[in-house]
């Protein structure tokens, strides 16, 4: 005689609602994500009013980048030049540039504004690129971890001094 | 015991039928995160458009973008909230550092009112979106053609560079 044994059914998720809906949704979701985060960079643009003269103290530091097609000139207003910073592989550095700005800043922690001077026919991604560098740098401050400083947040925008023929 | 012919039948049945068994687990997870994940990327509020003619250049600035007005100048054109005002070519062509219709464009811009007390703020403010390839000669004459028609806070958009 048969053992009528307990017949085990094995068990069956209906998935395929669900997977239709996924497989939809992925397509879609998939072609209206934006991967490049946009951010905005503020000026500081000086007010039209402000047209009186404003009195150059001594130790005032007034930073001035001057960006050349060959190099890049970071100077002091009444200082005068402190160093020119050559292009490298046809780049600007912006590298010795932001390390030249973290030293600048040690010397003067108290300044925040910064010019960025540029020739007409600079691009604006070299611009920018400039701007970046003198705004904030990262350092590792001795220790072993990153840290993102601020150098010169309120950067000005402006044209650069025409140079005199001759002088170099 | 003998079967009845329909018990047969479901024995026959079930012996023969080979269920196709798909191990749907693993794509079904991978689905679901991927779900979760664009959706949460997607409800993030996009303030600037994207628009395909400008490269905006990198930077590891982070401010959030405000709205405000939104200044395009592609390598062609210059955009000012979706209405093209001026050509690139002519702007360039022209002395004068202030460029006559985006100046127009700006002030009508301006005299819109401000409804909520707390948009007061962006009232002066402009967003300028350059492609990275413009000279600054052209942004120069933006910027002075924005601070002319009164709109003094100019930020320049960027994109975001992916910090190592």
């Amino acid at each position: 005689m048969r053992v009528r044994r307990l017949r085990k059914e094995v068990a069956a998720l209906e998935v395929t609602a669900f997977i239709n809906l996924i497989v939809v949704l992925v397509p879609f979701l998939l072609s209206t994500a934006v991967f490049t985060r946009l951010a905005v960079m503020d000026l500081a643009l000086p007010a039209q009013s402000s047209n009186k003269l404003e009195q150059l103290k001594a130790n005032d530091l007034k930073l001035e980048i001057v960006i050349r097609p060959e190099s890049l000139e970071v100077g002091d207003r009444i200082g005068g030049l402190i160093q020119r910073i050559d292009k490298k592989d046809g780049h600007h550095d912006v590298k010795a540039l932001n390390t030249l700005m973290q030293s600048v800043k040690q010397k003067f922690p108290d300044t925040k504004t910064a010019s960025v001077l540029s020739e007409p026919d600079t691009s604006y991604d070299v611009l920018v690129q400039v701007m970046d560098a003198v705004r904030a740098g990262r350092s590792t401050n001795g220790g072993p971890k990153v840290v993102r400083v601020e150098l010169f947040p309120d950067v000005s925008v402006g044209d650069a001094p025409v140079r005199t023929k001759g002088a170099s | 015991m003998t079967l009845t012919p329909l018990q047969k039948r479901a024995a026959r049945k079930s012996r023969n039928s080979h269920a196709l068994d798909m191990n749907l687990v693993a794509l079904i997870d991978i689905f679901t995160i991927l779900i979760f994940f664009l959706l949460s990327s997607a409800t993030e509020v996009e303030t600037l458009p994207s628009f395909k003619s400008v490269k905006l250049p990198e930077s590891s600035a982070d401010t959030q973008p405000k709205e405000t007005i939104i200044v395009v100048v592609s390598g062609t054109e210059i955009v000012v909230d979706g209405r093209k005002v001026a050509d690139v070519a002519d702007a360039m062509k022209a002395g004068d550092d202030v460029i006559v219709t985006l100046k127009a464009e700006l002030e009508l811009l301006a005299k819109r009112q401000v409804i909520r007390k707390e948009n007061e703020g962006s009232k002066t403010a402009v967003t300028i979106m350059g492609d990275k390839d413009i000279p600054y000669k052209l942004l120069r004459k933006v910027m002075v053609t924005s601070a002319r028609a009164g709109f003094t806070d100019v930020s320049f958009a960027v994109r975001q560079r992916l910090e190592a």
